[in-house]
């Protein structure tokens, strides 16, 4: 009604739409809205009612005057006044909406009085028609009827004529019997006889008396010349026992009287028999009923499979087939049961395989286990196919082979480790060359057990047998798989025997943790240069090799990738080796900065022969007399482990270092160089009481101290040799020194400085950490007075000899 | 600042030093204490305070102190104590301190000494407050014996409660107070690591076997303690298990100094080393993610948990201490002198 024209559909819309709603509150079909209106009168106080005051507006006991007076006490005059126009509004509201309703119902009744009408002019023609149609319907079935008494006489003639007919058949068919038994006895169709004789015994025995009595005798005479035959072929050894076997079936339907049961017993006897079996005195027990006899028949079949496995080669798989076969022909229903049989067979054969698979075998070996089995189940699979042996056969065959190619790597990773280990901890003298050999030995292992590895595999893939033609794919993967699964163990492995492994995994133990000390180092370093090895050689080698003849696979699905991913083993080798070569080169350093800890934490130097020098004393400034000793613990260690590294990790060949000749080389050749050092240090020491000037200085110089670990002799030699007097400098940064402290920290130093050359090529970095270390002796001196230079050389000098006589000595 | 370094340079300390503190009772600011350690020259300790708004670190106080310093903390609960540990040529000993009022001068008046901690008979290693704020115990470690004080700053007076002694033991080089635990304090030494109980004065149980330099309780998780180690770098332990560590962290190139929680991001760890360097690192410990670490599951599958590393030293650095103020902060202070601020928001970002 209010409605402009403009607008029209949206504004019928929203009219529909608001018709709706009205007539949904006003049944109350919102249970929401419902429930909101039922709970307002529950509580009617004013505060309810001014809290929704529409709501109350609504309900059934609303109020108008407590309305009125609320609303004028609560509110001001504004406020009312909104209210009121508020109201207004809503009336007004109220009213259109009320209108529109009504003119909607009204619209619906006019359209329903229309629909009514119409109605009744459409049913007032229906009847008529209704009545032709009976009338109809009624013509036609009558019709029918009369066609059908008339055909009714024909069609009983008809049925009669039939049945004569078919009873003259049979009747012929009984006079004709006995020449077709004589017919079938002279072919030897036994079966087909006895199949006729069943067939017209019932006539016989209902009307034997009658006209048929002959042709009963005849046939009767007929049979037993059957029944002798059977009997003879069934006592005839020369016989098949297959034949033998129907022949007892025939004797049965026969309902041959007497003697049948031992008749089976005999025949199954002889069946058994050739399956190398003694039934014994079991033949006793079979009485007439077939039933017992079967089931005891089975027990012992079964003992006779079960010995079978355990003498396996006696009897051929043929004759079981060929029992399986008789045994079937007699005992149709004993399928599921033979089924069993054949299963619990070969799974015990595949069991034997398996236990034999515990020990390390020869590929071929297993292959021709396998083979073997294979073709057995083809054989027994031709008698009961309802078995599904070679399914059966082919999924065992595929288990075993994976678990063949894992135990091939499992074998090969002991054997690496075992060849690791023993080396590295038997030889507690470390002998030259021994380490060496060691190395070698443990790189061929990897390489050569890699590729023997392959060798058995391809054995596996190359046999042209129908079961591996199937499994090819799947062994190509296992092997790849293998392989990556193999490189991954290993490694694992390899962590775990050097020692550093114990941080992460729980499972293994706390006996690892009481090991740590224990681990060689040794084995550390071979365990690096053995991870270079195989990233760098034997992976590539196995890649190409497996690329050659185990490409192809790919039975599992594309998404997975290919098992073997050279690239990431690599990386892990990589990583791997890095760690060993960190760790070894951080259990050496351990081990001096021990030594170092002990030489400024233990006071007693008097307990040691010749060291009297008290570093901590004061007033007591004696000019230190020698070399401190634990300098010469210090070399010794270098020496270790300049060995240790010289055999096992590549670098360019350096003149060798006799530890006898010590001494005199380094005298006779370095004499003159160590005095330009000297010079060289004696400025130094002036220059060094300015230190904090030449900062600049230092930090570049700094920076060489920690570089990159690399796989060379010299990298592992010089990285820990500056981590060492990295560390002595922080040893002595934590001591206070008096003046002979000090001197002595120079001597030492001093005396390294011509020492240490033997080892290291990297002389800035190590002269420049020597003078570290001498600066933070001065720093931590009260009175850092040093050496004079002639005393320092003298009492190098005197040093130098003492080894050499030493070395001369031994 | 200098060219290359995004952190801000405090070059007031003259000589070599070790300490560095942060002034946890200064609610205000970011504020640190640190000490020289100088054998010849007349050692100071500096109140540094970072100017908010403004890039700059700035001496707050200069103070002079008798020896060098070896160790340095700040009480938890006034600003204006500290203690520290020190040695001079032969003697040693350790005190507690009070700055006093700055009435404008910043430069050089005399610190009161409140009380000395003298009932040790070796030479005495660090003191420890309780870290989470008023207590008032202390305890101070020396070589063979661990003190517990009960201390009263008003009266200037402190008393020995109760002393525990490692016996066999090699040297005790320092230790942590559990945060969680009033009782409980961890101490180091050469080559193991021992729990107090302070009820008793008896060790309860260690780690044995390692190399400990430094040793930090989270402050967030009970249980979760972080050691610093020659051998294995950093390591993350629960005290209820042990046997083996939580997780292991690569730590440095050569010794691992010092390790320190972030206050308040306890997955934060901040570790100092002598290979002149500052590494921040992102541990989440939990129960799930120490599972699936084995040692054949490949290293490049696991989260780098080195977030950044610090290496605009030149000398060995000693001291760290986050900012509990603002705990995006650190200071850094290594052997030269040099104390630097840094920030590690850019590196939380990542996480």
């Amino acid at each position: 009604m209010t409605t402009t024209v403009g607008a029209a559909p949206t504004a019928m819309d929203e009219k529909a739409r608001r018709t709706r709603d009205l007539l949904a509150s006003f049944y109350n079909t919102d249970p929401a809205a419902a429930g909101a209106v039922a709970a307002s009168p529950a509580r009617p106080s004013p505060t309810a009612a001014t809290a929704s005051p529409l709501e109350s507006i609504n309900s059934t006991s609303f109020n108008p005057d407590v309305y009125m007076d609320v609303l004028v006490q609560q509110s001001n005059l504004e406020a009312l006044l909104q209210r009121h126009v508020k109201m207004a509004a809503e009336i007004k509201n109220l009213d259109t909406d009320l209108q529109m309703l009504v003119y909607e119902n009204y619209n619906k009744f006019i359209s329903a009085t229309d629909t009514i009408k119409r109605m009744k002019t459409n049913i007032a023609g229906m009847e008529t028609n209704m009545e032709q149609l009976l009338s109809k319907i009624t013509s036609v079935q009558s019709r029918s009827d009369t066609v059908n008494t008339s055909l009714f006489n024909k069609r009983e003639n008809i049925e009669k004529l039939h049945r004569t007919r078919n009873l003259l058949r049979k009747v012929q068919f009984i006079y004709d019997l006995p020449t077709r038994l004589n017919k079938c006895i002279k072919a030897g169709a036994y079966a087909d006889a006895v199949r006729f004789f069943t067939g017209a015994k019932p006539i016989f025995e209902a009307y034997g008396d009658t006209s048929f009595q002959d042709c009963k005798k005849a046939s009767e005479e007929a049979m037993d010349l059957v029944i002798q035959q059977l009997q003879a072929k069934l006592y005839t050894d020369s016989e098949p026992i297959e034949a033998r076997a129907e022949a007892v079936v025939l004797l049965k339907q026969l309902n041959f009287p007497i003697e049948n049961g031992c008749i089976v017993h005999l025949c199954l006897f002889d069946i058994v028999g050739s399956a190398d079996l003694k039934i014994g005195s079991g033949c006793d027990l079979f009485g007439a009923q077939v039933d017992n006899l079967k089931s005891n028949l089975l027990e012992k079949l079964e003992d006779c499979l079960l010995n079978l496995q355990t003498e396996p080669m006696q009897a051929s798989v043929g004759d079981i087939s060929k029992t399986f076969r008789a045994y079937l022909i007699i005992f149709p229903d004993s399928e599921s049961r033979l089924i069993e049989l054949a299963h619990a067979l070969f799974t015990n054969r595949y069991e034997t395989v398996r236990g034999a698979l515990k020990e390390r075998i020869p590929s071929t070996d297993l292959l021709a286990m396998l083979r073997g089995l294979w073709e057995d189940a083809t054989a027994i699979d031709e008698v009961i196919s309802e078995a599904a042996l070679p399914a059966f056969s082919l999924e065992t065959t595929r288990d075993i082979i994976k678990q063949h190619i894992a135990t091939a790597f499992l074998h090969l990773q002991t054997e690496i480790s075992d060849v690791l280990v023993t080396h590295s901890t038997s030889n507690e003298k470390l002998e030259e060359s021994q380490l060496q050999t060691a190395m070698e030995k443990s790189k061929i292992k990897v390489s050569q057990g890699c590729i023997d590895l392959l060798q058995e595999f391809r054995h596996l893939i190359d046999g042209n047998t129908e079961l591996l033609v199937k499994l090819k794919d799947l062994i190509i993967d296992w092997v790849q798989e293998g392989f990556q699964d193999f490189f991954q163990k290993l490694d694992g492995h390899f962590h775990l025997l050097s020692g550093r492994s114990t941080g992460f995994s729980q499972e293994s133990s706390t006996v690892d943790f009481v090991q740590i000390d224990k681990v060689p180092t040794v084995l550390v370093l071979m365990l690096a240069q053995l991870c270079v090895f195989i990233e760098q050689t034997t992976i590539p080698k196995v890649t190409e090799d497996l690329a050659d003849s185990f490409s192809g696979g790919g039975a599992r699905s594309s998404e997975y990738g290919p098992p073997f991913v050279p690239g990431e083993i690599c990386r892990l080798y990589r990583s791997s080796g890095e760690k060993f070569l960190q760790h070894y080169v951080n259990i050496k350093t351990q081990k001096i900065s021990k030594l170092l800890n002990k030489r400024f934490s233990t006071p007693v130097w008097l307990k040691f022969a010749h060291v009297c020098v008290l570093y901590i004393q004061p007033k007591q400034h004696k000019e230190p007399r020698e070399v401190n000793m634990f300098v010469d613990l210090l070399l010794l260690e270098f020496n270790g482990v300049v060995s240790e590294v010289k055999q096992i990790l590549p670098g360019l060949i350096r003149r060798h270092r006799h530890s006898d000749s010590t001494g005199s080389t380094t005298s006779s050749r370095s004499n003159p160089m160590r005095e330009d050092m000297l010079n060289r240090s004696n400025t130094n020491r002036s220059r060094s009481q300015f230190l904090e000037n030449h900062l600049a200085k230092l930090f570049e110089q700094k920076m060489e101290i920690f570089t990159k670990l690399e796989y060379t002799q010299e990298s592992v030699i010089s990285t820990v040799l500056k981590l060492c007097l990295k560390s002595l400098q922080e040893f002595v940064r934590l001591q206070t020194f008096n003046r002979s402290g000090f001197q002595q920290i120079q001597l030492d130093m001093e005396f390294l400085k011509s020492s240490l050359k033997e080892f290291i090529d990297d002389e800035a970095a190590i002269s420049f950490l020597l003078k570290e270390v001498n600066n933070a002796a001065h720093e931590r001196c009260l009175d850092p007075i040093p050496l004079e230079a002639p005393i320092l050389d003298k009492l190098i000098n005197a040093k130098l000899a003492k080894i050499k006589e030493q070395s001369a000595n031994m | 600042m200098q060219g290359g370094s995004s952190g801000i340079v405090y070059g007031g300390l003259k000589y070599q030093a070790r300490c560095i503190t942060d002034v946890r009772a200064d609610a205000g600011s970011t504020t640190f204490l640190a000490g020289t350690l100088s054998l010849k020259e007349e050692n100071e300790v500096h109140l540094i305070r970072l100017l908010p708004g403004e890039n700059e670190l700035v001496c707050d106080g200069l103070f002079y102190h008798p020896n060098e310093i070896w160790d340095l903390k700040s009480c938890p609960f006034d600003h204006r104590l500290f203690s520290t540990v020190y040695t001079s040529g032969e003697g040693y000993g350790a005190s507690v301190w009070k700055i006093p009022e700055l009435y404008g001068q910043s430069n050089s008046p005399q610190l009161e000494q409140l009380f000395t901690l003298d009932d040790h008979t070796d030479k005495i290693r660090c003191v420890l407050w309780w870290p989470l704020g008023k207590h008032d115990k202390l305890i101070s470690i020396d070589d063979r014996n661990i003190f517990l004080w009960n201390i009263d700053p008003s009266n200037k007076s402190a008393k020995v409660i109760s002393q525990g002694s490692a016996d066999m033991l090699p040297n005790l080089r320092g230790g942590a107070w559990d945060p969680h635990n009033h009782n409980a304090v961890a101490t180091i030494t050469d080559s193991s690591l021992h729990f107090w109980d302070l009820r008793s004065m008896k060790r309860s149980n260690a780690i044995e076997h390692a190399h400990i330099q430094d040793v930090d309780y989270n402050p967030k998780k009970q249980n979760i303690i972080a050691t610093a180690e020659d051998e294995f770098g950093i390591r993350l332990w629960d005290l209820r298990m042990l046997k083996h560590p939580l997780k292991d962290l690569p730590g440095h190139s050569h010794w691992t100094w010092a390790v320190r929680h972030n206050p308040e991001y306890d997955e934060l760890i901040l570790s100092a080393g002598t290979d002149s360097a500052v590494n921040l690192w992102l541990a989440k410990v939990g129960t799930d993610d120490s599972g699936p670490e084995s040692p054949s599951g490949s290293p490049t599958r696991q989260e780098e948990p080195l977030l950044h590393s610090y290496t605009d030293y030149e000398d060995s650095i000693y001291g760290i201490a986050w900012s509990s103020h603002d705990p995006s902060l650190f200071a850094s202070l290594s052997y030269d002198g040099r104390v630097v601020l840094e920030s590690v928001k850019p590196h939380l970002q990542r996480k």
